[in-house]
């Protein structure tokens, strides 16, 4: 079991020490059970730290954050930032490495395994307590989470709760640590890719009047894509606005930015959209799941880029975000990739 | 006027209503979640008891998404060939609007009017009958529509609100559009007793007493807003904001939009001007053509936000720009909740 | 009498071959299908998913993809990014329901005007039973 004090007595000293900025971690929310992304700057606030099975997020897109905040100021701290992150965390972390987008010194990594359970699915939690308000969710000794209600206390096989992307995990312990918290306890996991399957074995058809039914709704919020931690470019396709426009930039040239999607959410652009970021993916998603769970209208995102990343092993033997010195998917190639398609 | 409805006799008169487009909750069955579609009006179920709120309000449909404002082309050299393409004037009825969505309805009214009178936004809006519902229970347990000058049983932008007494609807009757919609069916409602409205009132304090979520001493917060414009408050709130757009999306008061010109051909030139809604959480909302942005961090976007609904619509027009909804505080992927950063406002020193 | 479907090719052809390649078909008055709207790009490797949908988009029935064999491309490496790439691309397009004949990827030398014509009758035909694409269609 992890030890909680222990990893507020290690951001503690880390903190003292004055070795990073300040720790991306997670602390109590306001409204629920479900915890918050936390940023502790002064020592004595790592009271505020918690560590238990609502810690759904993926903090490296703060990451991405303070990057952008480092631009924006003359003399920046070059001390790096401390994060908590699960092992599904750091493999986002060691993408964003491959990338040269952050530098190893950039990041203080304090790794936290989930002894094979994982993070709940707030759904399922729900459905669980049968809507009494839940005050608290614990890692129990056993692979079980403890749930209490204003009832009092239940215990649930970690199994039924947990958020589907667990269910499929590939690194239950830190990929990269500098600090580690936690056993590495097998994963056990046979079939990567199992919830495919039930997608891949439906008619070409079937699969169509799928997607259809859930690019109709979406509403363009961009939410999966600022939530996701590899979709970092200042200036993406859907947007109409030329990041890099300065007082010196013609007319002519703003005015020749390519219109790739318009604005208007219908489903041909919803769907250029979500299949151009599924391709900007390709070898760089980690399935942490995100972008499925802030979606607002519930389109299943997690089937799409899972495939790619299912294609990415089985065509090109590429595991994502496991060594940061690897090249990318898709700027390196092999002599034997499989050109059977290819006339 | 004031009728009872059995809930026996509700689905006959959303038969009658055949002159117009009937909207209610769907939630499709993979789904965990309610949105406003046109109903099959055979279906008796237009209600469903474990209806709570939906994702996007009634303004998903009265102020759309996309909507053409017109068409251009050129077929010769003689110029440009423009034509308007107003919303046609279909009637609407939406059941199941919860109070805090038609209040919002009603701030929405007060922006498309005035000075300029939205002709697309009226076009629709005069054509829609609001069927409401009143929350005998909070949807959410976030919900603060007491905090802002509401009430889950305001009767505020509604044409008729429906109270749900178990197995009887209580039907409100506030305007002739509601009038009309009762007209079409009235000899299946009956007149209500004593006890029908004592029961609504009794609902009505019950319901009240259930709002667990507070912003206190909310008649301070403009005053106090003004004077933390430029305070780093809004830094520290800001820092986990991943600026995705939820929040303004599923507001059902927020408004802000966008005008492109959708071109289908060049040659000959022939598109579609269209207006989107548009997201003042998104980097490039405020970005100028010259490439300066006054918007440039998490921190004055979330500033804006929340000043422009509790300081600068209070200034204009006397009201609060949020209804309690409270679909921005349980949708926010990051747990950015603003009934805390309100309260901690009024603390601020 | 009813006309008869005539599909709509899209083919981004890269410069240095595939696109030399149509242009000798051309020169030695090959007969194949008009069905085709040529792209010259300088390398299948810059060949970017947005090209593929903003053609399906536009209403193409078919895309093609041609460049270099492997170990020919003027630019050393453009075809085998290309290669892992569209095999990608590919596999979505598959994966989404729409009918896996209407993309392919062909090598095509500069030599082989022939085999150019023979892709695009093969393809034509393909595409005729499957009617006019309508998944991707833009519908603004």
């Amino acid at each position: 079991m992890v030890n909680l004090e222990d990893l507020k007595m290690e951001a503690k000293r880390i903190l003292d020490e004055g070795r990073v900025k300040y720790i991306i971690g997670y602390q109590r929310g306001t409204n629920g059970v479900m915890s918050v992304p936390a940023f502790i700057k002064k020592p004595e606030d790592v009271e505020k730290l918690i560590w238990d099975p609502t810690c759904i997020y993926n903090l490296t897109r703060f990451l991405v954050d303070e990057k952008r905040r480092k631009a924006r100021q003359k003399e920046p701290d070059q001390r790096p930032v401390g994060i908590i992150a699960k092992g599904c965390d750091t493999r986002a972390i060691v993408v964003l490495l491959q990338e040269e987008f952050i530098k190893r010194e950039d990041v203080f990594v304090f790794g936290i395994s989930c002894e094979n359970t994982g993070v709940l699915d707030e759904k399922k939690i729900a459905e669980k307590v049968q809507g009494k308000k839940v005050k608290k969710v614990e890692f129990g000794e056993n692979k079980n989470f403890i749930i209490t209600t204003e009832n009092g206390s239940i215990d649930v096989s970690a199994k039924e709760v947990l958020a589907e992307r667990c269910l499929e995990c590939k690194a239950n312990y830190p990929v990269i640590g500098d600090i580690s918290f936690g056993e590495k306890v097998a994963s056990g996991l046979t079939q990567p890719f199992l919830s495919l399957e039930k997608m891949e074995s439906l008619s070409g058809e079937e699969r169509w009047r799928f997607w259809e039914q859930q690019f109709n709704k979406c509403i363009r919020c961009y939410a999966c894509r600022s939530v996701c931690p590899m979709c970092y470019c200042e200036e993406c396709v859907v947007d109409t606005i030329n990041f890099a426009v300065t007082a010196d930039t013609s007319a002519e040239e703003k005015a020749q930015k390519i219109k790739w999607v318009e604005k208007s959410p219908v489903t041909s652009e919803n769907f250029i959209y979500h299949l151009v970021r599924a391709m900007h993916l390709a070898g760089r998603c980690i399935d942490c799941g995100e972008c499925e769970r802030v979606c607002p209208v519930e389109i299943p995102l997690r089937f799409l880029n899972k495939k790619l990343e299912k294609e990415a092993k089985e065509l090109f033997d590429y595991d994502v975000g496991f060594d940061p010195e690897k090249p990318s998917l898709v700027s390196c190639f092999k002599d034997e990739d499989p050109e059977d398609f290819i006339r | 006027m004031e009728k009872i409805l059995t809930k026996q006799s509700f689905p006959q008169w959303v038969k009658k209503l055949k002159s117009y487009n009937v909207y209610a909750p769907v939630k499709n069955d993979k789904d965990n979640h309610w949105n406003y579609e046109t109903i099959d009006m055979n279906d008796p179920n237009v209600l469903d008891s474990n209806y709570l709120n939906t994702v996007l309000s009634p303004k998903k449909i009265i102020f759309p998404q996309r909507e053409v404002f017109l068409e251009f082309g050129s077929q010769n050299e003689e110029g440009y060939d423009i034509k308007a393409t107003l919303p046609d004037e279909e009637l609407s009825v939406f059941f199941g609007v919860r109070p805090c969505d038609a209040r919002a309805v009603a701030l929405m009214d007060k922006v498309f009017s005035g000075d300029f009178e939205d002709v697309y936004y009226w076009k629709r809006r005069k054509s829609t009958t609001l069927v409401g519902l009143a929350c005998n229970t909070p949807p959410s347990q976030n919900c603060f529509c007491l905090s802002v000058e509401g009430s889950p049983f305001s009767k505020e932008g509604l044409d008729i609100l429906l109270v749900d007494l178990g197995d009887r609807y209580f039907v409100d009757s506030l305007t002739e559009k509601g009038d009309q919609l009762i007209n079409v069916a009235k000899e299946i409602f009956k007149e209500p007793g004593e006890k029908d409205k004592s029961a609504v009132k009794k609902a009505q304090l019950d319901s009240e007493k259930e709002i667990n979520r507070q912003i206190k001493d909310i008649k301070e917060i403009p005053l106090k807003l003004k004077e933390m414009f430029d305070s780093s408050f809004w830094d520290e709130e800001s820092l986990s904001c991943i600026r995705c757009g939820i929040c303004t999306y599923l507001c059902p008061t927020c408004h802000c939009f966008d005008i492109s010109d959708e071109v289908i051909a060049t040659s000959p030139l022939k598109g579609k001007r269209v207006r989107t809604w548009d997201n003042c959480q998104f980097p490039d909302f405020t970005m100028h053509s010259s490439g300066h942005n006054p918007r440039p961090d998490k921190a004055s976007r979330l500033r804006q936000r929340t000043l422009h609904k509790f300081q600068y619509f209070v200034e204009k027009y006397n009201h609060f720009m949020c209804t309690g909804c409270s679909r921005c505080v349980s949708k926010c992927p990051v747990g950015i909740d603003i009934i805390d950063v309100l309260n901690k406002v009024n603390h601020y020193e | 009498m009813a006309e008869e479907f005539e599909p709509k090719i899209v083919a981004f052809l890269c410069k240095w071959c595939s696109s030399a390649g149509s242009d000798l078909a051309g020169v030695s008055r090959m007969k194949y299908p008009p069905n085709v709207v040529p792209i010259t790009v300088m390398c299948s490797g810059s060949v970017s998913p947005l090209y593929i949908l903003s053609a399906f988009k536009e209403g193409a029935d078919g895309v093609l993809v041609s460049g270099c064999h492997p170990g020919d491309c003027h630019y050393i490496k453009g075809n085998y990014y290309a290669r892992r790439r569209i095999a990608l691309v590919k596999k979505l397009l598959e994966y989404i329901g729409l009918e896996p004949q209407r993309f392919q990827m062909s090598w095509v030398s500069a030599a082989e005007g022939k085999k150019y014509t023979q892709i695009i009758e093969d393809f034509v035909n393909q595409l005729k039973p499957l009617g006019s694409q309508t998944k991707l269609r833009r519908n603004v």
